[in-house]
């Protein structure tokens, strides 16, 4: 086994007063490629911006080759070979792939002039060593995909002659072709013996590329372990501080009757022609490509685009949504995808968020009751396990889940009977992701009928007892629980519009 | 936005309030005693009633420029269906109210039907309801009302002129709508996040149309007031009336953006406004400065509550 060719021990970092690294040690080796997880909050970013010279610690030693350093600047941790590949990319898109992967450190000629054509040579050289022969070192980075853009930003590391890169989150915004070819080019860097900190939420990643990880939580130092040493479910309780049974815990609950039926229903180019039934008690997963329609069935349904032609039954009865208020009335709940913009007014406290849909249960005449809207606002706190100073508190300030759990919130005050739920984890981190798991489970065993939108393929099929799959706009296929396989489903969100496969 | 927030904006205010009261009355013996007191009252009621509307408009986010034309209308209809189409006055007064308030409700539907925003929209009608109005003046103006209808404008009940009740009455009543009803609620929520408020099925579109009805139906009661008060009506009343309107809604801490207002505030900014310039008239500052000084006390007001309000949340 090699030496490191970085350890930090004992680091510690404050705030404003509040701790948020605690005691943390952490080391990489040449040829490694060592993961960092932990729940969002638990120091990973701190960690690796003092590692890169952003940050300098409190308390603790950092250790390069050998030699102990103190980084003053990013400078300092370039020079001792420490690069980063942060997530929102630093480059600057008017200037062309070259320019940009040599800026800051331009060869020269004899005369001092930048020597432009050997930038424009060894740049080709850095992209053909990462496998990248299609992108032109001449384009202008504007015109360049998130991938792409991703992939000269690991030239540029190179450049400077990196021993460690840092990459922080690399696949948060590629499409899976793309994270397939990041992977190809980080086991390539580790073949060459560049040693990697790679930052992920994603499990998959994490168990094909790491050879060791470090699990942080709340600032402090969880474990490190070999990869070989550890499985999912055991790297997820350590992120969360407790055993969670299931990643996603499926209960079982009473598949009752019919209560929704949708027959050929349509609006614009992205609700062609729709039929499916929901039934009591039962989680139907709409699975589909961004742009598949999905998001547009939902707000067919929930009155916001109503539909153009079409029949929707409501437990029999045909009834016509043209507005959230009417769906509402009518036992239809959504929990919209973009939470911020939809879902929630950030500004104003969790009280009035959680009454929002249901302002007249709580109103005698024109009146708000306060002392009732309050009960109501804690008995939904508490129920579902929002974490907050107070009810008075602006939703704004709460975490990504803890917000999405007011939005379930709101609509569980209107007692829905279908709850539409679209990407109700994204951008939730795994402790609250789990949490609102176990709410559908609750939901669905009191009977109310879930239709849930996901992007993330596991999820949907973990959780579904049926599987809607669509793309452009029409459902191509319907998969019970037992014969939906990440095969099958990824077929039918490809295939091709055949229509009438529902 | 906390309650503590909004208690800071207008506890400053109240306080910059009594500070020039206290100015105003050493530079001139006329200014703090109860007869100017009380017609200032008179002279800022039409402003008032609409500053009180506009107050739940600007809540929202919107905004009503057509304030002034519709108050403008209101008087010129006033005059017309009395004397020219020969209605009783109380009856042609109210019908050229709901004339007003018909034209509040045409600027709610073009905003909520045709999606223009308000600042165009009632941008639009602010020239198209005092075109109205020159149009059916033929620049005469009517005088010579009964006896009765000056009780309204010049008259008082109690002691306190007629229209400081009316003022009073619909300042109390805005309060308790926009602070404890689900009206309220749902002012502020759309001014804070429309597209949520429409997700969380609040009807967005028909509280729209109501209080542009409303902000048309309060300037043309300020309307009806004025011709009661200056015994005559003109086309040209009410000009840059909701310029004056908007300053002291905005001063009274009512966010331009939505979401954040309240009518306490807004009925101390008004007085404010009004202390400033009958004083700084009575110290013998001429009206320009008068105007220049209102910019400025706006412009301090807004920035200082702004400085509380960021070292209030963090």
């Amino acid at each position: 086994m090699t030496a490191p060719y970085v350890s930090l021990t004992g680091m510690s970092k404050s705030f404003v007063g509040v701790k948020v690294l605690k005691d943390v040690s952490f080391d990489v080796r040449p040829g490694e490629v060592h993961a960092l997880l932990g729940e969002n909050g638990a120091g990973k970013s701190t960690l690796i911006k003092m590692m890169a010279g952003l940050y300098t610690p409190d308390a603790g030693t950092i250790v390069v080759d050998g030699k102990e350093m103190k980084f003053a600047s990013t400078r300092d941790a370039t020079a001792a070979g420490i690069a980063t590949v942060y997530q929102e990319l630093l480059l600057f898109p008017e200037m062309t792939v070259a320019e940009n992967v040599f800026l800051g450190h331009y060869p020269r000629t004899a005369l001092g002039i930048i020597d432009w054509p050997e930038v424009r040579a060894r740049t080709r050289q850095l992209l053909d060593q990462l496998d990248t022969f299609d992108l032109d070192v001449d384009t202008k980075v504007l015109s360049l995909s998130v991938a792409q853009r991703q992939r000269v930003e690991i030239a540029k590391a190179l450049s400077k002659n990196a021993r460690v890169l840092i990459m922080d989150e690399p696949t948060a915004s590629l499409v899976e072709a793309d994270v397939q070819r990041l992977m190809a080019v980080v086991r390539q860097l580790r073949e060459r013996g560049v040693a990697i900190v790679y930052v992920s939420h994603r499990m998959s990643e994490i168990f094909a590329l790491a050879d060791r990880v470090t699990v942080l939580r709340d600032g402090a130092h969880v474990g490190t372990r070999d990869i070989g040493e550890v499985d999912e479910r055991e790297l997820v309780s350590m992120m969360v501080g407790r055993p969670i049974d299931s990643l996603f815990p499926k209960a079982e609950a009473a598949i009752g009757e019919t209560v929704l039926e949708v027959k050929n229903l349509n609006h614009g180019r992205h609700v062609r022609d729709i039929s499916f039934a929901l039934r009591k008690g039962e989680i139907l997963g709409i699975a589909g490509l961004v742009g598949s329609g999905r998001t547009e069935l939902a707000l067919t349904l929930f009155g916001m685009t109503p539909a153009t032609s079409g029949e929707i039954l409501l437990d029999g009865k045909p009834v016509r949504i043209a507005s959230p208020r009417q769906a509402r009335d009518l036992g239809i709940a959504y929990v919209p995808e973009d939470r911020g913009l939809q879902g929630l007014v950030k500004s104003m406290a969790i009280r009035k968020n959680v009454s929002m849909a249901s302002i007249e249960g709580v109103s005698s005449g024109i009146f708000i009751k306060a002392g009732a809207e309050a009960q109501r606002a804690l008995d939904a706190v508490k129920r579902l396990g929002v974490r907050c100073r107070s009810i008075a508190q602006p939703v704004g300030e709460l975490s990504g889940g803890n917000q999405q759990k007011v939005v379930i919130a709101k609509w569980l005050q209107t007692n829905p009977k279908v709850l539409i739920l679209d990407e109700p984890t994204r951008g939730v981190d795994v402790g609250a992701k789990a949490e609102i798991h176990t709410i559908m489970g609750e939901l669905v065993k009191q009977g109310v009928a879930i239709l849930m939108i996901s992007s993330e393929l596991p999820e949907v099929l973990g959780m579904s007892d049926r599987l809607l799959v669509m793309n452009g706009g029409r459902v191509t296929g319907v998969l019970d629980r037992a014969e939906a396989t990440p095969e099958r489903v990824g077929a039918a969100m490809t295939r091709l519009e055949t229509g009438e496969a529902a | 936005m906390t309650v503590k927030s909004i208690f800071r904006h207008e506890t400053l205010l109240a306080l910059l309030l009594v500070a020039v009261l206290i100015v105003l009355s050493f530079q001139s013996d006329r200014f703090f005693t109860v007869s100017n007191l009380l017609n200032q009252g008179r002279l800022m009621t039409e402003i008032g009633l609409i500053a009180i509307a506009m107050t739940f408009v600007i809540a929202t986010g919107g905004i009503d420029l057509s304030v002034g034309s519709i108050l403008g209308l209101t008087a010129i209809l006033t005059g017309v269906f009395w004397q020219n189409v020969g209605m009783p006055l109380a009856v042609a007064a109210c019908a050229a109210i709901a004339v007003g308030s018909f034209a509040g409700f045409c600027n709610g539907l073009i905003i909520t039907r045709f999606n223009v925003p308000p600042l165009i929209a009632t941008l639009a009608t602010l020239a198209l309801y005092r075109g109205l109005a020159e149009g059916i003046s033929q620049a005469r103006s009517v005088r010579g009302y009964p006896e009765w209808f000056y009780v309204l404008g010049q008259g008082e009940v109690l002691g306190v002129p007629t229209q400081l009740w009316i003022l009073l009455l619909a300042a109390v009543l805005a309060s308790i709508i926009l602070a404890y009803t689900r009206w309220g609620r749902t002012v502020y929520a759309i001014g804070s996040n429309e597209v949520a408020s429409r997700f969380s099925g609040l009807s967005v579109e028909h509280t729209k149309l109501a209080l542009y009805t409303a902000s048309g139906f309060a300037a043309a009661l300020a309307g009806v007031i004025f011709v009661s008060r200056v015994s005559t009506t003109r086309s040209d009343m009410g000009t840059g009336i909701e310029l004056d309107a908007i300053t002291a809604v905005v001063l009274g801490g009512t966010s331009i953006f939505g979401g954040r207002g309240t009518i306490l505030g807004t009925v101390i900014g008004l007085c404010l406004i009004q202390a400033l310039k009958n004083g700084l008239s009575l110290a013998g500052v001429k009206g320009d400065g008068t105007i220049m000084l209102i910019g400025a006390v706006l412009i301090l007001a807004i920035l200082a509550s702004n400085l509380f309000e960021r070292s209030g949340t963090r």
